[in-house]
């Protein structure tokens, strides 16, 4: 075994074999009844297929460019370059870029389709919020992501979804099958429920860098405290006054309280305490208990 | 609500302002002196929106008509001042908590009353006894009251102060849930 720095989990590892065996159960079901309708799909799969790669061949790019991320050399950013340098050597991982997001709100993420084209970001928020062993602790759960390939498991996993939502799109063109349900239909239900599993899916993958980043820095405490600071509701009160937000009306208009509702279903992170929990285990297992 | 029914009787009040649960207020005096150590500082404020050009006229006679009104009914002392954004500030001042609780809905239902209720903003309570002032807004198009603890430092608040405040008077208080909405109000002209 080369790499052993990011550890295993059999439980957590054979549940994302599940969840990726559904997932290609449903796509072979969908196929079979596309088949079957005699629909033309050949023209949208290839399309598809060159989106997949653009995807795949550009998400560093993309999310660089979506969230406003500067890419920032050692010299602009002494301290975070060394921070990285040193959680790479410690994990046996080639150094990635590294880029600075320039908002207030604490967090991070990690792109790239492999180790050695990926990309670190970090908000300024993060950077000033939080104390260097929690900032470490959150770089390391990205180098994670890094190191098991998330961008690439991720895509794989969310083209066959594409697939089923571009067929919503052009479900009129297709035709109907003779018996049964029209096709828009099956891709409509193809796609909720390929949908909630790549959520799943996504959510195991956090737990994951969660455990790996545990294991790297073996200080899973750290990167406990940093994710309760991020997911503090000290981030959510305003700085602003009341009477300069008046003038903003639409701020007020937002039912802020829809996305508070939305189950854990819909996330494709897993809730806080769940994180934190495992992250106790993993401290237990490590000879180092850490109370919740 | 019987107090309001038999202060204001029939009066119709204009839609957009939720006066009501400022009474909660007076219920939740008890915890906040004798379990969160807050002492009512004595002073509150209904804080308005500026009023057009042509409001203008209208409103200082009807104003000073209703500050007359108040002072007859209770015997808080209200004042007006006037902020930097403009704002007009009506200052009511009690040394009783729950006559100060009724001089801020007194107010508020009067401007509600004489067609300004679309400008009512908030209302301010002013604690003390703690580190810092501490403050208790209420927002009066949704109804619910949110802590505001300023530092004194620019515009920095205290914000886990404002958040263990919040675990303390859930129980008593309609407490803002979105916190996003906790705008506070700096550099209040109380005095």
């Amino acid at each position: 075994m080369k790499r052993k720095a990011y550890g295993r989990d059999f439980g957590l590892t054979s549940r994302m074999f599940l969840t990726i065996f559904l997932l290609g159960a449903l796509y072979v079901g969908f196929f079979a009844l596309l088949l079957q309708s005699g629909a033309s799909i050949g023209v949208m799969v290839v399309v598809l297929g060159a989106f997949a790669f653009i995807q795949y061949f550009t998400s560093d790019k993309i999310a660089l460019a979506s969230s406003g991320a500067k890419v920032v050399t050692p010299e602009q950013a002494p301290d975070l370059h060394a921070m990285v340098d040193r959680l790479c050597a410690m994990s046996d991982l080639p150094k990635p870029r590294v880029a600075v997001i320039p908002t207030d709100v604490p967090n991070a993420f990690a792109t790239g389709r492999s180790p050695k084209r990926s990309v670190v970001a970090v908000t300024e928020g993060l950077w000033r919020r939080l104390d260097p062993p929690e900032i470490e602790g959150v770089i390391a759960h990205e180098l994670a992501h890094i190191a098991n390939r998330d961008v690439a498991v991720m895509t794989f996993a969310s083209f066959f979804s594409n697939v089923a939502s571009l067929l919503i799109w052009f479900g009129g063109g297709l035709g109907r099958n003779r018996e049964g349900p029209p096709i828009w239909l099956i891709a409509l239900v193809v796609y909720f429920v390929s949908y909630f599993l790549i959520l799943a899916l996504s959510r195991y993958r956090e737990f994951a860098a969660d455990r790996g980043a545990a294991l790297v820095t073996g200080a899973p405490e750290n990167l406990m405290s940093a994710l309760q600071k991020i997911a503090s509701d000290i981030t959510r009160i305003p700085q602003r006054d009341l009477r300069q937000m008046e003038g903003l009306n639409a701020f007020f208009i937002i039912p802020t309280n829809v996305k508070r509702s939305a189950a854990t279903l819909f996330m494709t992170h897993p809730p806080l305490e769940k994180r934190l929990a495992r992250l106790a285990d993993i401290a237990q297992e490590m000879g180092k208990p850490v109370n919740l | 609500m019987g107090l309001t029914d038999v202060l204001f009787g029939g009066r119709k009040r204009l839609k957009g302002a939720k006066l009501d649960k400022l009474f909660a207020l007076s219920t939740a005096q008890v915890t906040l002196q004798a379990e969160l150590g807050l002492k009512p500082a004595g002073v509150a404020a209904v804080v308005s929106k500026p009023l057009s050009a042509g409001e203008f006229a209208r409103a200082e006679q009807e104003i000073d008509e209703l500050l007359g009104v108040v002072a007859q009914t209770s015997g808080s002392e209200v004042r007006r001042r006037n902020d930097p954004y403009g704002y007009q500030w009506l200052v009511v001042r009690d040394r009783d908590f729950e006559d100060l609780v009724t001089g801020v809905h007194l107010v508020a239902s009067e401007l509600s009353n004489r067609g300004f209720g679309e400008q009512l903003l908030a209302a301010l309570f002013a604690f003390e006894g703690r580190e810092h002032p501490t403050y208790l807004i209420y927002g009066f198009k949704r109804g619910t009251f949110w802590p505001f603890v300023p530092t004194g430092e620019g515009q920095e608040r205290d914000n886990p102060a404002e958040l263990r405040l919040k675990t303390e008077l859930e129980k008593e208080l309609p407490i803002e849930p979105e916190l996003e909405r906790w705008l506070g109000l700096f550099d209040a002209p109380l005095d």
